[in-house]
C-alpha cells in the first residue's frame, strides 16, 4: 500500500511516500494508528485532512487494501 | 455533458477554442483565474502549485458530472496549471458551454467554489517580488518579514523568543499563591521521618506469636518515646503515633480483647499498619519542579518541607488601556454610537489567574490628547512589565496603537497576525517590557488574551505556555473555508466515554459577546477547513473558565 503525502503534509513526514504492507485491511483508525507511529507530527493535522483511496475520497468506514494507493489530502486551496 | 480535462505544467494559452459549434449552445462562458500580485497581504512575483494529478482529473470531471445534473450543459473544458505560475499568468480556466447563459453562469459558479473546497491542489508557496526570479531560487513557505501576516505558530514562536523570564525572588508562602516556582525544591528529609502507625492499635514485635501481651506504655501522637520491646510486650499507639522502635507491626484496637493491662490479639491481619521512614518521599528527592505553578497543594507540599520562602515569580506589573471615544462605563446608558466598556473588566477577570498588579485607564483616540493624558497618570508606565491596549488596532485606527506604542519606546514586533478572530493582533517590545495591541472586540480580547497574551505572560514568570489538547466535536463546525487560522470559542464537556467532545459555539463576528459567557474551550481550525463533520478530532485549547463551568 502506497500513502502520499502533499502539500505541507510533505513537510511534516519528509517524504513524499510511504509504503505499507499490513496484513489485513486496514480502516481508518487503524490506518491513521499505523501512519502516526511512523510519522507523530501528523497528529496535529488529523483534523483537517481527509483521507483518498484510489483516487477518491474515502468514506469514513473505508477499508485500505495493501494494493491500495491512499492518500493523505491537507486542505485544498487550488484555482 | 462532454468533459475536457488538462492539469498541465505548461502555460495556459492566450486563446482557447470552444468546443465544435453545436445546433443547440447558446453560450460559451469562460473563466480564467490569474495570479494576484498579493497573497496573504505579502507582495509577490509568483505562486508555486501542487496537485495530485490523478486525483484532481477525477474530482474535477466528478464535480462536473454532479452539477450538470442541475444546470444541464452540454461541454465544459477544465485546465488547471501546476508548477510555478508567474503573477499576472493564469492558474486555471474553466470553459463551459451550454444551450442559454444561465445554466453556463450557474454550474462555473459552482464548479469553482466546489474545486476550491474539493479537488486536490494545492498552493505552495509564494515568491517575493523582492527577489529575482528563477529556477533554482526557490522560495517555498518564504519567511515572513514585519508587515506579513504571521501564522499563529510563527507568532508564538517570535514571542516565546522575544519574552524572557523576568528576576525571581524569595517570597513569603503566604503571598506566593499562583506565581511560578522557579526553582526545584527536593525533600529535606525522609517523609515521614520515622515510622508512625497508621491505626488505633497496639504495636507488637513483627514476628512475636505470643497469645498474650503485656501492656507496657501508651504513645499519642505527639509523644516521642523510644524503647525497645520484648516478646510478650505490646506498646499502645495512637494513629499517627511514633513508634518505639523498628521491626513492629501495628494489631488494630478492633483485633484485640484487653483486660486490664492485658490483650488477647483476636484477629492476626497481614499488613503492618505503619507508615514506614521515607515511604512517601526520600530525603533529596524532587517534591517539585522549576517551573511549576503554586496552587494550594505545591503550597502546602512546600509548607511540609519547611521551604517557607521559595524563589518565585515576581508579581507582574501590568498596564491596561482601553481607548476609543465610544466606550462608556457600564454603569451609564449608551447614547446611539456608544458602547459600553466590557473590556476593562474582561481582561481584569483574565488577568486572576497571574498575580499581578493592574492599572487601568482610558484614553481618547486622539495620539496628543492620549500622550497628555498618559503623563498626567498617576502610576507609572515606565515601571510596566506588561502594557496591554485595548481597541484602536483595526485597519484605519491601526496606527493609533502603533504609533502609541512606538512614542513610549516599543520595538514593533508585528502588527498583524493570520487569526480570526484577532487578526489586527499588535506585540511590540522594549527590552524585558513587552505590550500588546489588543482588537477592540471582546472576542478578539478573549481569544488574543487566551493563547497569545497568555504565553507571553508565562514566559515572563516562567512557567509554561499554553497547551493544545484533543479532543472531538460533538456537534458539526459550520464555517466557511477561511484563509485564516481560526480559534474557535467553544463549550467542551466530557462524553459518556470518557472523551472530551467540544460543542462549537456560534458566533459571527468577533463582536459576539454572548459566546463569552459559555466558553470554555478554543478549538483549533486550520485555514482554509471550512465545514468540519461531528466526531472530527480537534485540537483545544481549555482556558480558565474550565474550572468553573459544569
Amino acid at each position: 500500500m502506497r500513502v502520499m503525502f502533499f502539500a505541507q503534509l510533505k513537510d511534516v513526514t519528509g517524504c513524499d511516500s510511504v509504503e505499507l504492507a499490513p496484513a489485513l485491511p486496514l480502516n481508518v483508525e487503524l490506518l491513521w494508528a499505523e501512519l502516526l507511529k511512523q510519522f507523530p507530527k501528523l497528529a496535529a493535522h488529523r483534523a483537517s485532512v481527509r483521507l483518498a483511496r484510489n483516487w477518491e475520497y474515502a468514506v469514513p468506514d473505508a477499508q485500505f487494501f495493501n494494493t491500495d494507493e491512499v492518500a493523505l489530502i491537507p486542505p485544498v486551496s487550488g484555482g | 455533458m462532454e468533459i475536457e480535462i488538462q492539469i498541465t505544467c505548461e502555460p495556459i494559452a492566450e486563446t482557447i477554442s470552444p468546443p465544435p459549434p453545436s445546433g443547440v449552445t447558446g453560450a460559451w462562458l469562460e473563466f480564467r483565474g490569474v495570479v494576484r500580485g498579493e497573497e496573504n497581504g505579502q507582495s509577490i512575483s509568483a505562486l508555486e502549485y501542487e496537485a495530485y494529478p490523478e486525483m484532481a482529473g477525477r474530482e474535477i470531471r466528478r464535480l462536473l458530472t454532479e452539477i450538470s445534473a442541475r444546470h444541464p450543459c452540454m461541454a465544459a473544458k477544465v485546465i488547471h496549471r501546476v508548477g510555478v505560475i508567474p503573477v499576472g499568468e493564469t492558474a486555471i480556466y474553466t470553459g463551459v458551454a451550454s444551450p442559454h447563459r444561465g445554466e453556463a453562469i450557474a454550474l462555473l459558479a459552482e464548479f469553482m467554489d466546489r474545486l476550491k473546497q474539493d479537488v486536490p491542489i494545492w498552493k505552495r508557496g509564494e515568491r517575493s517580488a523582492e527577489l529575482p526570479f528563477g529556477v533554482n531560487q526557490k522560495v517555498i513557505n518564504a519567511p515572513n518579514r514585519n508587515s506579513a501576516l504571521r501564522s499563529l505558530d510563527e507568532a508564538m514562536a517570535e514571542i516565546i523568543s522575544r519574552c524572557q523570564p523576568l528576576p525571581a525572588g524569595r517570597t513569603p508562602l503566604g503571598e506566593s499563591f499562583g506565581r511560578i516556582l522557579r526553582e526545584t525544591v527536593c525533600a529535606p528529609e525522609d517523609l515521614p521521618p520515622f515510622d508512625r502507625s497508621t491505626r488505633d492499635g497496639c504495636a507488637i514485635l513483627t514476628n512475636d506469636e505470643s497469645e498474650s501481651f503485656q501492656i507496657v506504655d501508651t504513645i499519642h501522637a505527639a509523644d516521642w518515646k523510644p524503647r525497645r520491646l520484648k516478646p510478650g510486650e505490646a506498646v499502645r499507639v495512637a494513629t499517627g503515633a511514633l513508634l518505639p522502635c523498628e521491626y513492629l507491626r501495628v494489631v488494630m484496637q478492633e483485633n484485640v480483647e484487653r483486660t486490664g493491662d492485658q490483650i488477647r490479639i483476636v484477629r492476626r491481619e497481614t499488613t503492618a499498619n505503619i507508615s514506614f521512614r521515607g515511604e512517601d518521599l526520600r530525603a533529596g528527592e524532587p517534591l517539585l519542579h522549576a517551573g511549576a505553578r503554586l496552587d494550594a497543594g505545591a503550597l502546602a507540599l512546600l509548607a511540609t518541607a519547611g521551604n517557607a520562602n521559595p524563589l518565585v515569580s515576581p508579581r507582574l506589573r501590568v498596564v491596561h488601556f482601553t481607548t476609543g471615544d465610544e466606550i462608556i462605563p457600564p454603569d451609564r446608558t449608551p447614547k446611539p454610537g456608544q458602547i459600553r466598556d466590557s473590556n476593562s473588566i474582561l481582561i481584569r477577570g483574565l488577568l486572576q489567574n497571574f498575580p499581578c498588579d493592574l492599572e487601568q485607564a482610558h484614553l481618547p483616540e486622539d495620539f496628543e490628547r492620549a500622550r497628555s493624558e498618559i503623563s498626567n497618570l498617576k502610576f507609572q508606565i515606565s515601571n510596566a512589565d506588561v502594557l496591554l491596549v485595548s481597541g484602536g488596532a483595526s485597519v484605519g485606527e491601526k496606527d493609533f496603537t502603533h504609533a502609541l506604542l512606538k512614542a513610549l519606546g516599543f520595538e514593533i514586533v508585528f502588527n498583524q497576525i493570520n487569526l480570526r478572530p484577532g487578526r489586527p493582533l499588535i506585540f511590540g517590545v522594549d527590552g524585558p517590557r513587552v505590550a500588546f495591541g489588543l482588537p477592540g472586540n471582546p472576542l478578539s480580547h478573549f481569544v488574543c488574551f487566551h493563547f497569545v497574551v497568555a504565553t507571553a505572560l508565562a514566559r515572563l514568570t516562567g512557567g509554561e505556555p499554553p497547551n493544545f489538547f484533543c479532543g472531538q466535536l460533538a456537534e458539526k463546525l459550520e464555517d466557511q473555508p477561511c484563509p485564516r487560522e481560526t480559534l474557535w470559542p467553544a463549550k467542551w464537556e466530557i462524553s459518556p466515554d470518557a472523551t472530551v467532545r467540544l460543542h462549537p459555539l456560534a458566533w459571527a463576528n468577533s463582536s459576539n459577546v454572548a459566546c463569552l459567557a459559555s466558553a470554555n474551550a478554543l478549538v483549533r481550525v486550520p485555514a482554509n477547513t471550512g465545514p468540519l463533520a461531528p466526531f472530527a478530532g480537534v485540537d483545544f485549547l481549555p482556558v480558565a473558565a474550565m474550572l468553573g463551568a459544569t
